[in-house]
């Protein structure tokens, strides 16, 4: 899966918006959204918060959990612990990427928060290194992964997938020694 | 005497505080961990002033304009009171200052500190300082004798020691406290205190009591306990009069003994059990304020005899009156008047002062006993404490007939704006309507004005410099509206920046006359208006001409205008204590030029003031008070004012609130911001808007049939402003009302249906009286469907004084627009009433039981007629015509909108009826909500109507008004012809919402020759006539007539059908009806029932 692909899917997610303009409810596919009252907060999706904003017709409200206090308890809970801590959002990665590009105007601390989902991705992204790596060494049969996010999963799985294969490629053609060994026995 | 525990509010962040009063009391002063000195004026004070003096501080002292801080950063800085500039140093330690204290005549402060010593310094110039060495651990507090004598000092090593001040040498220690290496793990702040005036005793808090030593002897005199201190006191503090001593505890009590009887008078759980670690008496007693560890602050109110205190209050006044002129006597004669008004009382046999004579004697001797050395009369003494203790309650009670003890004046709240924040804020909104907002910057920067509207359509932001210090402004669709206060050189200034106008000139100043300022504005439609403070109202237009002025009654409060609505709150005269006495007045501007509400009181919860009025987008008046109650006008009550909403109910903590900034009646949405521990909102960061629901006040909400209730009359008051806006010429959303309408009847149904489970029968009828005339028809029905035939009686007159009422009604009313939209109203959301007839039955499934079967095929059936009626008049039955129709901007349908139209036709076949019924209902309920949503933004804009009546009724009533006279033509028709069988009013429903029939066809092309038959015949007549005529033909003839009716109105669904064979049926008549006929038309059951009794 691509990067942009998951990022497609985070583009569900739903944002708070304060919009500037009225409008009536809309009817699409995927569910009703609005009605549209200037002032009022209404949730909607991502990719529709993004649209109106570039267009300025919208400010953002940003996610209760992108906060500066918040996300800086988060990262040391996540420093702290051996295994993945709970995030408050499944695509906090793509939405904060989305949001801080577009709209970064409408988050106080932008910078403050853009470093410090940084540092909680590359907190997590270690230990799955880490993991994977001890996997691996220890040859394991099955690992379990609790509170990974799908961008964090997408970002290993194609190489963790296929050094796994090339492995066992390997290991299957070491195997046939010892199986012949034990034709002999 | 039961002390009032005010509630306890937030006032720093967590952590250690401690609190002190003013002299004269009117402040209280915290200080915290936030390292900030918090200046309250009164525990209600939403916007203390603030003054930040450190990291951290530990205590402070107030006395005489000087604030004196211990702080984290080993130091004891002194500020000037209340200003809170900082005024130096007083003396610095090694390591943190814990505690510090005054001197009885302010003239030294003493400080305790972490390196285990005691400063004494001259506050003047922080010279004689004085260092007390002797103490083996940080010491946690001291206090000044009174006398200045003695120095009281408690520390961590475990010792409470005395030092004579002159000598700088330890007295007595006593080693009775818990050793602790630091105070932050001492069990106790251990605060001591000595008696006041007299210094005779000095009060310990050890563990759990409260040890009182003498002086001199110093030996323990006694040891005050409670049952109810579970954990040790912390805190001790003596009343101005030194008779009662409270205590505050680490668990969080508070509690008060009487010392002489060392009886405990009063004892009081804090709120949440959080350690108490500041306490203090109001300077003239009766007041304890206290705070906790965690940030509070709270006040005990009447804490002791409250008329003791209430006299010793305004001796206080007294005194400080005097003081005043202290200066203009020498000491001498100040004395000896002193002396004459302490005498006075003591041969005084007033009754009032007979409780308090003499326990202040008794002080005063006990007082004179101990002092060994001092051979002064007991008079003098007193004198000698007077002089001493500035701002001390003197123990000698009040001339009697300098006391007042009627109700107290409140003060007058000021003019204010609604939806703006005070402006001593640098910055602030200066108003947060409906329409957007207006920001003020006053910094060193920057004097400037930001305009911002909610809905960017309207116009773009705006920024403004304030050159001229504008404070003052109201924003609408059309303008801004800006006011200065004058100056001495500079009038008093009224800005307008009208953005809408078509021309280039989109601004205009005027001058105020001299000495006139503006204190409030508002703007309307075309209009804008200023309040000034020579009490006058000037009305300008938009565009700057002047136009009518008039007096206001009282000085102004506020102001708020929508439309041609102008809505004034004035002081009607002064209120007493606590309350606000407010006017209000209300005046229809442009066209009808009248005053609607001509200055009656204006209703505000008890002591609580305005903090908010205006209009609901709609147009009604309603205005808030600081106890967040939020009333609205019911103008079908004789203007009264209904509380809709309680914000506060809403809030967490008791020092949240909202702010109000708009009302909106539909949908029913109360819009205003939370606002956490204050009253109004920062600018920073941006504020978010939440909806709050509206409710009534109702008994029993909790209960259905109170929520009930509490709906049905919510609905009629919201709904009010139709009948107001139709009546001063707006156009209303028809919609929206007819949907009101059959909420409000729905309601009643059901509580119709609740009161009949009930067996509350009288109680049904009651129900019946509110509803109309068809829904009446149903509960006639329901009741005679649950066997209630005595109920179903007596609805059956009701429905028929009803009917008769409603004819009357319509031959009296003057103006038939409005009765034939009622009418029309009625038969439309008739046959969505008879489907909802499905779920009320629903519930009662139960109690029916068996004869279901044919009932619900009923059901079904008037659910077939009654659907395609609805738009039978629009030549097709495609659901586009039902789907949103003018709101969706472009035109075009949504393809991927579920539309409810479409359901019923889908459900037709079924014969699930019950369940359907409901379905359908519900998805109609939900569509029109869309509509709600949609046209809610837009519904902001009043639409004047220019020929209101006829063209309204030709345009988008022309479906139902076309059918209406041809119904009342068949309606007659019917009755006669048929007349009384089973066809009652239900039936000649179902005709009137039908298509053009074979008949009427034929009618219509054989008018003229039946006229020319028959030239004097009435309408009537012809038509009866005419059926006859008719009914000669043969039914080929007829089924001809039929076909052409049907190619007409196109091509119909099977319903559509089956409905013209009704009609046929009818106009057949048949005596004996058929099976088929039972089938079809349904409501033969019922009709039958309400029409027999004729």
């Amino acid at each position: 899966m691509d990067p942009s692909e998951v990022e497609f899917l985070a583009e569900k997610e739903m944002v708070t918006i304060i919009s500037n303009f009225s409008l009536d409810k809309m009817y699409l596919i995927g569910g009703d959204l609005g009605p549209f009252n200037p002032g009022l907060p209404v949730n909607v999706p991502l990719w529709l918060a993004l649209n109106l904003k570039q267009r300025q017709k919208c400010r953002i409200v940003p996610p209760e959990w992108m906060d500066v206090e918040k996300l800086e308890e988060i990262r040391e809970q996540e420093r702290k612990e051996e295994t993945f801590t709970p995030i408050p959002n499944p695509h906090y990665m793509e939405l904060t990427k989305l949001l801080l590009n577009h709209a970064s105007d409408n988050i106080p601390k932008a910078d403050e928060i853009r470093t410090l989902v940084k540092d909680i991705w590359d907190t997590r992204v270690a230990k799955l290194r880490l993991s994977a790596d001890s996997f691996i060494s220890q040859l394991e049969a099955h690992a379990k992964l609790d509170n990974l996010t799908l961008m964090e999963i997408n970002t290993t799985r194609t190489f963790l997938l296929d050094s796994l294969n090339s492995m066992y490629k390997l290991r299957a053609s070491l195997q046939p020694q010892p199986a012949a060994k034990g034709h002999h026995y | 005497m039961p002390a009032e525990r005010k509630l306890m509010r937030y006032g720093h962040s967590e952590g250690h505080t401690d609190v002190c009063f003013e002299d004269t009391g009117r402040y209280i002063v915290t200080c915290g961990s936030d390292g900030d000195v918090r200046i309250w004026e009164g525990l209600d004070d939403d916007d203390p002033k603030s003054i930040n003096v450190g990291e951290r501080a530990y205590s402070l002292a107030l006395k005489d304009g000087k604030l004196v801080t211990a702080l984290s950063n080993n130091t004891v800085q002194l500020h000037t009171f209340p200003e809170g500039d900082p005024d130096g140093i007083l003396t610095r330690f090694t390591t943190s200052a814990n505690h510090v204290t005054f001197n009885s005549n302010g003239s030294q402060i003493a400080a305790a500190s972490g390196d285990f010593m005691i400063k004494i310094v001259e506050v003047s110039d922080s010279s004689h300082q004085k260092t007390l060495r002797g103490h083996q651990a940080p010491v946690l507090s001291v206090a000044f004798d009174p006398k200045d004598e003695f120095l009281a000092s408690a520390s961590c090593d475990g010792s409470v020691a005395v030092w004579n001040i002159e000598d700088q040498v330890q007295v007595i220690s006593w080693n009775v406290l818990q050793k602790s290496n630091d105070v932050s793990n001492s069990k106790s702040l251990c605060r001591l205190s000595w008696q006041p005036i007299s210094g005779k005793l000095l009060a310990v808090p050890v563990d759990r009591l409260v040890q009182l030593y003498e002086r001199a002897s110093w030996s323990l005199v006694s040891s005050l306990s409670d049952d109810f201190i579970t954990q040790a006191v912390n805190v001790v503090a003596w009343s101005p009069c030194g008779k009662y001593l409270a205590a505050g505890s680490v668990g969080g009590f508070l509690t008060v003994w009487d010392v002489e009887t060392e009886q405990c008078i009063e004892r009081e759980k804090h709120e949440r059990g959080y350690t108490v670690c500041g306490i203090c008496w109001h300077p003239s007693g009766g007041q304890i304020a206290y705070t906790d560890t965690e940030g509070c602050l709270g006040l005990l109110d009447n804490v002791t005899d409250s008329s003791l205190f209430a006299s010793k209050k305004d001796k206080v006044v007294a005194a400080k009156k005097e003081s005043k002129y202290e200066d203009l006597f020498d000491e001498d004669d100040d004395g000896h008047f002193m002396d004459d008004l302490s005498v006075k009382p003591t041969s005084g046999t007033d009754d009032d002062d007979d409780d308090i004579m003499p326990s202040a004697a008794r002080r005063q001797k006990s007082g004179t006993f101990d002092d060994d050395d001092d051979d002064d009369t007991p008079i003098d003494a007193a004198l000698k404490m007077d002089k001493d203790v500035v701002g001390l309650p003197p123990a000698v009670p009040a001339v009697p007939q300098q006391i007042y003890e009627g109700p107290m004046p409140t003060r007058p709240q000021k003019p204010f704006q609604p939806g703006s924040t005070p402006t001593h804020l640098i910055h602030r909104f200066m108003v947060w309507n409906s329409v957007g907002i207006v920001r003020g910057y006053n910094d060193e920067q920057d004097n400037a004005i930001d305009v911002e509207f909610h809905d960017t359509s309207i116009h773009h932001a705006m920024h403004l410099t304030n050159s001229l210090g504008h404070i003052l402004a109201d924003l609408s669709r059309e303008a801004v509206l800006l006011a200065c206060e004058g100056t001495d050189e500079l009038a008093s200034k009224l800005q307008c920046l009208h953005f809408s106008s078509w021309d280039t000139n989109k601004e205009w100043i005027v001058d105020l006359p001299k000495d006139e300022d503006v204190q409030a504005v508002c703007l309307g439609q075309g209009w804008g208006a200023a309040a000034t403070s020579a009490r006058l109202i000037r009305i300008f237009s938009i565009g700057g001409v002047q136009k009518e002025i008039f007096s206001l009654p009282g000085p102004i409060v506020c102001m708020a205008g929508h439309g041609e609505q102008l809505f004034i709150v004035f002081h009607r005269g002064t209120g007493f204590d606590g309350d606000q006495s407010l006017g209000v007045q209300l005046f229809q501007l442009v066209q009808k030029r009248m005053q609607v509400i001509c200055g009656e009181p204006l209703p505000l919860s008890c002591k609580s003031y305005l903090s908010w009025m205006g209009f609901t987008a709609e147009g009604t008046p309603c205005y808030v008070d600081s106890d967040g109650v939020l009333r609205m006008l019911n103008r079908c009550l004789g203007n009264t004012w209904t509380p809709v909403c309680n914000t506060q109910e809403n809030c967490k903590g008791k020092s949240d609130h909202y702010w109000v900034v708009g009302v909106h009646e539909i949908p029913q949405q109360l819009r205003c911001i939370p606002c956490k521990g204050s009253r109004f909102p920062p600018t920073l960061p941006r504020p978010a808007v939440v909806i709050l629901p509206f409710k009534l006040p109702l008994c029993q909400t909790a209960t259905e049939k109170g929520s009930l209730e509490e709906q049905y009359w919510r609905s009629l008051l919201f709904h009010n402003h139709f009948d107001f806006q139709l009546s001063s010429g707006y156009e209303i959303d028809e919609e929206q009302r007819c949907k009101g309408q059959k909420e409000q009847q729905e309601l009643l149904m059901k509580m119709f249906a609740l009161s009949c489970k009930l067996e509350r029968e009288f109680r049904c009828v009651e129900l019946a009286e509110l509803m109309t005339q068809n829904v009446v028809t149903l509960a006639i029905r329901y009741a005679s469907r649950s066997h209630r035939m005595a109920l179903a009686q007596r609805l059956g007159d009701l429905a028929l004084e009803k009917t008769v009422a409603e004819q009357e009604d319509s031959e009296h009313t003057g103006y038939p627009g409005t009765w034939k939209k009622t009418r029309c109203n009625q038969s439309e959301s008739e046959c969505e009433e008879v489907q909802q007839l499905g779920s009320y039955r629903e519930q009662e499934v139960m109690q029916e039981g068996c004869l279901e079967e044919q009932d619900e095929q009923e059901q079904m059936n008037i659910q077939e007629i009654g659907k395609p009626g609805l738009n039978l008049f629009n030549k097709d039955i495609s659901h586009d015509t039902l789907s949103p129709k003018p709101s969706s901007k472009d035109g075009r349908v949504n393809p991927f909108k579920v539309s409810s139209s479409k359901a019923p036709a889908t459900f037709v076949p079924s014969r699930m009826t019950n369940i359907l019924d409901s379905m359908t209902a519900s998805c109609k309920r939900s569509s029109s909500g869309v509509f709600s949503g949609g046209k809610a933004g837009k519904d902001a804009i009043l639409k004047p109507l220019a020929p209101r009546p006829k063209s309204k009724t030709q345009t988008t009533l022309l479906k139902i008004s076309g059918p209406k006279a041809r119904k009342k033509e068949m309606e007659k028709e019917s009755t006669e012809e048929e007349g009384h069988a089973s066809q009652g009013a239900s039936a000649q429903h179902s005709v009137n919402i039908k298509p053009k029939t074979g008949f009427q066809l034929w009618l219509e092309e054989n008018r003229s020759s039946l006229l020319a038959e028959n030239p004097d015949l009435e309408e009537t007549d012809i038509i009866k006539e005419a059926m006859g005529h008719f009914r000669t033909l043969t039914a080929e003839d007829r089924l001809s007539w039929a076909e052409r009716a049907k190619g007409q109105t196109g091509e119909v669904p099977d319903v559509k059908k089956r409905a013209r064979v009704e009609d046929n049926d009818d106009f057949r008549n048949d005596k004996e009806s058929n099976t088929k006929k039972k089938k079809t038309i349904d409501t033969s059951k019922l009709s039958a029932f309400a029409f027999n009794k004729n």
